[in-house]
């Protein structure tokens, strides 16, 4: 084993043995070493959040992490690669210039559009694949807010742990967390900011955000994608909500009843709501 | 009672029918937990092995789990080094199954040596001219490389996810899991091949004896392609398993196809690459001892009929079906033929390990046969009451399947 060990000799079967096995076993302690080294590094930074966030959609199911652009028929299949976070998207930026260049536009859309399969999803803002919609302020703030898919997967009850006034939030970072039945629900923050102000359930927002001078919604979904993206998230919700013996048993083309949790008493909620807020 | 800890959606069944599902397996852990105990303080006496028969029923077992674990290395790389992605929906699976594998297998070859308590020696002192010596490196080797693979799947369980330290480690582990998938395959090459290469020396055993590539026998080169042939159908018959015996969809129909077609075309290298060495064994290494081929199957039971069982019922049958029936049958037949291929692989590793020694090799030598003692077949025993323990606590609290939660939604694939 070493050459002051009984047994050891300086003959070439031995030599070549040894530094294989050495050299393995250095890969092993280098590999593992560089990545505890790594991890220390990670825990001391301020980017936890990010790192949770990248877990966490890596873990998301494929249905659950389509391109916006399957939404709007721009390609039939395609999962997205960058966490939604279309604005270092290459893809996205390609797409969304072929749309400026054909006069393709959102704006002045019938007041009924704004129903999405019995939600109101009002057009004046934007949305997050985390439920949650950003509204730009006159005076240049944004208010967060939970969008109406969310606040009826949850329904009465759930309470808020809303960030400090001062606070800085990244995009898909931690937002706040919601907490109903014991369960502590990630909201993820669709913006880049400083909190302003917090509102809360019983309050027409959650957050009042000041984003940087360089604000960047573009990874924000508007018009045209917030109906066929809300018939999605319904069947995402049906998956996460069927029995295994049954399967998905909602009826195609149905509303959101009110309160679900009424409905379906014996669901694991808790994985539900994960489920529906990407925190698999 | 545990659901909290049970991942996210994934329904499992009442603790109280798990634990009952567990409780048998528990007791025969105990049983064999105690028969390990009665060979490790009285010694090795307590089996029905001997100076003629050193091997047994625990080498079975050793050769048998280490080739049927190559499904976890072989996944790895077909994953990372291969980037066959669509496999990632088995890839935690096989490396629960190979940990199991590979740590069942050093455990009882701990009971095995007899003085584990001076089984350090082995690495202290190495023989380096000995196949078991890389055998028993390459094999802890592997192990500690299934143990760092097999952490990330644990550090993503619901509750330790929520701990920062986990979660960070877990991803940074992941960054450097094609390295470990490197060496694993490095390793896993080796360790089959010298297990088979360890036969293959056995110049006092002609059945067994082969000649070969320079210091390699062909022995070594057919555990190898063997044991890669065996992993992915292994993997492809636990998982129809797990998935009848926990009555939920864990893959795609796809994922089962392609398991099956990379096992098919392994084992007809194998059957070929087989066949010729059997040819070749028979024409011209047995008769350069002076002896005829035909003489090894003289004796019941082992007479030529196992040849052609390992070969063409285990070998050929589900090849061709695994290949040529791959698009055309039925996810089951592909499962049957999966059952085929694992029941060859513990064949011919029982073919080497007991008519090896059953064989008489000197004029007055006799044909002998063993049969196991109770604390060996209980020994025995623990390994599978621990695979199937520990197996089920990991599907029970690990996410093994990533399609799981989604396979519902492709149901008529």
């Amino acid at each position: 084993m070493l050459p002051w060990v009984y047994g050891f000799s300086w003959e070439t079967g031995q030599i070549v043995f040894l530094t294989i096995f050495y050299s393995v076993v250095g890969i092993l302690i280098a590999s593992c070493g560089l990545a505890a080294v790594r991890a220390l590094r990670d825990l001391k930074s301020k980017n936890l959040d990010g790192i949770r966030w990248h877990v966490d959609f890596n873990d998301l199911g494929d249905f659950a992490r389509t391109c916006r652009h399957v939404f709007t028929g721009d390609v039939s299949d395609r999962i997205c690669p960058n966490g939604f976070d279309c604005r270092t998207c290459r893809f996205h930026r390609e797409f969304a210039a072929t749309k400026i260049a054909a006069g393709e536009a959102t704006a002045g859309m019938a007041p009924d559009r704004e129903m999405s399969r019995g939600l109101r999803m009002p057009l004046d803002r934007l949305y997050h694949r985390g439920h949650t919609w950003v509204r730009k302020e006159a005076d240049g703030t944004l208010t967060v807010g939970l969008d109406e898919f969310g606040k009826r997967v949850l329904r009465n009850g759930a309470s808020a742990e809303l960030p400090r006034a001062g606070s800085m939030l990244t995009v898909n970072g931690k937002g706040w967390f919601l907490l109903k039945d014991g369960s502590r629900i990630r909201v993820l923050s669709p913006v880049d900011g400083k909190v302003v102000e917090t509102g809360g359930p019983g309050s027409r927002f959650y957050l009042r955000v000041a984003p940087p001078d360089d604000r960047d919604l573009r990874h924000l979904l508007n018009g045209e994608e917030i109906r066929p993206w809300i018939t999605r998230e319904i069947e995402r919700l049906q998956m996460a909500l069927a029995s295994e013996e049954v399967g998905i048993d909602l009826a195609d083309g149905g509303e959101l009843v009110e309160d679900l949790t009424m409905n379906y008493p014996d669901a694991d909620w808790d994985g539900v709501w994960r489920e529906i807020f990407l925190e698999p | 009672m545990d659901r909290h800890l049970v991942a996210r959606g994934a329904q499992r069944a009442p603790f109280r029918r798990f634990a009952l599902w567990i409780a048998p397996w528990a007791v025969m852990l105990v049983l064999g937990a105690y028969a390990i105990y009665l060979c490790l303080s009285k010694g090795l006496n307590q089996t029905n092995m001997d100076n003629r028969f050193a091997f047994g029923l625990w080498i079975f077992l050793d050769l048998s789990i280490i080739a049927l674990g190559a499904g976890a290395f072989f996944t790895g790389f077909l994953v990372y080094i291969m980037k066959r992605h669509e496999l990632r929906a088995v890839l935690s699976s096989a490396v629960v199954l190979g940990f199991i594998c590979y740590s069942g297998a050093i455990l009882i070859l701990m009971v095995d040596v007899g003085q584990p308590l001076r089984a350090w020696f082995t690495f202290w002192h190495p023989n380096v001219h000995s196949m078991l010596t890389e055998v028993t490196f390459c094999i802890t080797c592997y192990l500690t490389v299934l143990a760092i693979e097999y952490a990330p799947i644990l550090m993503k369980n619901r509750k330790l996810k929520d701990i920062p330290a986990f979660l960070v480690f877990e991803f940074e582990l992941h960054k450097v899991m094609p390295i470990l998938a490197g060496v694993g395959t490095f390793l896993s090459f080796f360790h089959q091949g010298s297990l088979g290469g360890l036969y293959g020396v056995l110049q006092g055993r002609p059945f067994a004896f082969r000649e070969g590539i320079g210091i390699w026998p062909t022995t070594f080169f057919l555990f190898i392609v063997s044991a890669v042939a065996a992993g992915p159908s292994f993997i492809l018959l636990t998982t129809w398993l797990v998935s009848k015996i926990s009555g939920k969809r864990l893959v795609t129909d796809n994922v089962s196809r392609l398991l099956a077609r990379i096992s098919g075309i392994l084992l007809i290298v194998y059957v070929l690459l087989k066949s010729v060495d059997t040819l070749g064994w028979l024409n011209k290494t047995v008769p350069e001892f002076g002896l005829s081929g035909m003489s090894f199957f003289l004796w019941a039971p082992f007479n030529v009929w196992i040849l052609f069982l390992e070969v063409v019922v285990f070998g050929l049958v589900p090849a061709l079906l695994l290949l040529a029936g791959n698009k055309q049958l039925r996810v089951g037949w592909l499962v049957f033929s999966s059952f085929l291929v694992c029941c060859g692989i513990l064949l011919n590793r029982f073919v080497m390990t007991i008519q090896t020694l059953s064989l008489p090799t000197l004029p007055f030598d006799k044909f002998m046969l063993y049969s196991p003692s109770w604390q060996e077949v209980a020994a025995f025993l623990f390994v599978v009451a621990y695979g199937v323990i520990v197996y089920s606590l990991s599907f029970r609290y690990l996410r093994l399947f990533p399609q799981e939660a989604g396979a519902i939604r492709l149901q008529g694939d």
